[in-house]
């Protein structure tokens, strides 16, 4: 972007400001209008202001696809007992979350990580005019300051690229699918419910217990309202299925294998060397019981 | 009719110069990408502001039916989300806006580092545009707790310990912004007082600021 | 007709050509309106979603038993289900139900129709409904005597093996 004006290294600020400024360029005390330098300016409205529009509209349309392409996720509601989940940052906070991992930054250095580098930085980025005062705008003739910059993205986009990876590993290492891709599924199916059923949306019954007073539910109480729940619906959000309504999924035989041996890698504990032979035979009596009233 | 309500405004005070000096001001050449393609660089303050715009508008709307409230928070962006015709679009809009913005932020401040353009007159107008980046980091971050589901929350559990790990005032800060020793119903309507209204005054008001000291300083020369 | 009076003063055609200015402008102004639209429609859909929504079907409730209303109106408590949004609720409502001299059963709602204040039955020993905010006073059939605009609404009912089934409220037809 060379311009005709003499080309001698000076900064000259043009622009059509009202700033007073050093006699630069044209006459002392009105500061000139870019008409009055070569090279074409053009009136902000409407020749600039459409040009600038454009680009609006089409960042408009890509944006509304990407809205209703990808829906904003949403998990299930917050659990602080759920000891499953993989919290992250926000992605913009995730070179943060990294960098304060590493060691010298972390424990007893966690200070030092807080302020002396990310407070360092964005100190000295608020306060960039007055640490790079030259008057040489040229990036590369800025060798400290630039270099300095490029230093930053690189970190930032290292530190940011490392902690998603050893998210994206540790969701395969624990075999987990995010939650807000479980929820969206479900919403879906929910939808295509409500769609089959003439628009109005189908309630799911609330199945209840069956045979509260049966002995066997002292069993359940002792053993297995810690992950079922003491209402027995179980926690959608930790994976942990409902026992009510139980029969309807699993027949007698299937519930006395999945009490003794467990399920899903331990997530379900065996309970055979637990319970006795009589306590399970009772247990998954009073479970197999435990249909959806018709 | 429009034009003599216009007239009858103006007789009493003197609109027209106000948008005259928006309106008329010249744009030069360097930042035209019509005259030179790598100008597009230029862009991004504009989109910035576009996208901000967006987010304003979606975020009221999305107050509609949004409580903030542990019992019901979930509950009614779950309800606005799916059951409210276009809520997935607005929420989308306002949740993939509060990234747009950030991106485009970033590459507006990065236009701005390397064409040097905060050097004098302008410092000002760069320091003010920082606090506009933290402003928005802050929004994005007292946003993202709002709809409580469990990447909210753990989220916000992160994010408070590190506030908490800032020497001296980190435990106060933390405890501040939680309204309490757990992240609860306290933190969720303090959350949502700053996300609403505290964040976003502070961002019109520096935004007033950014756009007055841009016309009063004009558009940096070219290089 | 004001084509017409155009040309009997016929002036010599005048080419009205856009200036490249105003086409800018046109363009701008479209492009402009583009934008808006396309970030406050989805929004304003979002907002007036209620009024387009459909109502969902109003569903009997089974109140009481045939037998237990007289002809003397008497007071009924019975729970509906509401979805309101996310919340979901079993409010309890009240319906006076009486049987007339045909022996028709008839329920009415107990929200006066002057300012919305609760009415009971033969609280003043005249054998009409009295509202206790206003003096709003109506008959046995709801018929609005003094102080109310409107006669009392009324619920929709039906009979059914004995017991008398509640719908939604509608304008009293009784009167």
């Amino acid at each position: 972007m060379a311009h005709g004006h003499k080309s001698n290294e000076k900064v000259i600020y043009v622009g059509d400001s009202r700033v007073r400024k050093p006699k630069a360029v044209g006459s002392d005390t009105i500061p000139p209008d870019y008409t009055a330098f070569p090279g074409k300016s053009e009136a902000f409205i409407p020749n600039f202001l459409l040009k600038e529009w454009m680009v609006g509209c089409v960042a408009l349309v890509g944006f509304l696809v990407l809205t209703i392409a990808e829906p904003a996720p949403l998990g299930y509601p917050a659990d602080p007992t759920n000891a499953a989940f993989i919290p992250m940052p926000d992605w913009y906070f995730l070179f943060l979350y990294q960098f304060l991992k590493y060691p010298y930054a972390s424990g007893n250095y966690v200070a030092f990580g807080i302020l002396g580098v990310p407070g360092v930085a964005f100190a000295a980025l608020l306060l960039a005019p007055f640490l790079d005062t030259g008057k040489e705008r040229r990036f590369y003739r800025r060798p400290i300051a630039s270099s300095l910059m490029v230093l930053s993205l690189f970190s930032l986009f290292y530190l940011t690229k490392v902690s998603w990876d050893h998210y994206e590993h540790e969701l395969a290492l624990t075999n987990t699918i995010p939650e807000h891709h479980l929820r969206e599924e479900k919403a879906r199916e929910e939808w295509e419910k409500t769609q089959a059923n003439g628009g109005v949306p189908v309630e799911e019954a609330v199945v209840p217990i069956v045979d509260k007073d049966d002995p066997a539910m002292e069993i359940v109480k002792a053993n297995c309202v810690a992950c079922h729940a003491t209402d027995l619906k179980g926690n959608e959000g930790a994976g942990v299925p409902a026992l009510t309504g139980v029969g309807d999924v699993h027949s007698k035989e299937e519930l006395v294998e999945i009490v003794t041996n467990g399920l899903g890698g331990g997530k379900m504990p065996a309970f055979g060397e637990r319970l006795s032979a009589e306590e399970i035979d009772q247990l998954t009596t009073w479970l197999a019981k435990q249909k959806k009233a018709e | 009719m429009l034009k003599n309500v216009y007239n009858w405004i103006d007789e009493r005070l003197d609109i027209t110069p106000l948008w005259r000096d928006v309106a008329d001001h010249e744009v030069p050449e360097h930042v035209n990408p019509a005259h030179h393609f790598s100008a597009f660089v230029y862009c991004f303050g504009g989109l910035t502001f576009f996208i901000t715009v967006i987010q304003i508008l979606s975020g009221m709307f999305l107050t509609m039916y949004f409580v903030p409230d542990i019992l019901n928070a979930y509950k009614s962006v779950d309800y606005l989300q799916h059951k409210v015709a276009f809520g997935g679009i607005v929420r989308g809009m306002h949740h993939w806006g509060a990234s747009l913005v950030l991106v485009m932020m970033f590459l507006h401040t990065l236009r701005v580092f390397f064409t040097g353009s905060y050097k004098a007159p302008r410092e000002m107008n760069w320091v003010v545009g920082m606090l506009i980046f933290f402003v928005m980091l802050g929004l994005g971050f007292t946003g993202y707790l709002l709809p409580w589901d469990n990447k909210a929350y753990f989220a916000t559990k992160v994010g408070m310990q590190i506030a908490e790990a800032v020497p001296i005032i980190g435990p106060y800060v933390k405890e501040l912004l939680q309204g309490g020793d757990i992240i609860g119903a306290e933190t969720l309507t303090r959350f949502f007082a700053i996300h609403v209204f505290f964040l976003p005054g502070a961002l019109l008001a520096l935004l007033g600021a950014h756009f007055i000291m841009i016309r009063r300083q004009g558009i940096s020369g070219p290089l | 007709m004001s084509n017409h009076d155009q040309e009997k003063n016929h002036r010599p055609v005048k080419r009205n050509e856009m200036s490249r200015r105003q086409f800018l402008s046109y363009t701008l102004g479209g492009a402009t309106a583009f934008m808006a639209a396309g970030v406050t429609l989805p929004m304003i859909r979002f907002a007036v979603d209620p009024i387009l929504k459909k109502k969902s079907e109003s569903t009997w409730v089974k109140v009481v038993e045939e037998a237990k209303v007289t002809n003397e109106p008497q007071e009924f408590k019975f729970n509906i289900h509401q979805i309101d949004g996310w919340y979901v609720s079993d409010p309890e409502q009240t319906a006076w139900i009486t049987k007339d001299e045909q022996g028709n059963y008839f329920a009415l709602s107990p929200v006066c129709k002057h300012l919305g204040c609760t009415i009971g039955w033969n609280t003043e020993k005249n054998n009409e409904y009295v509202c206790p905010c206003h003096g709003a006073h109506y008959t046995m059939d709801g018929k609005n005597l003094s102080v109310a605009p409107k006669p009392l609404d009324e619920y929709d009912l039906k009979v059914e093996s004995g017991w008398i089934y509640l719908g939604p409220i509608k304008a009293n037809t009784r009167v």
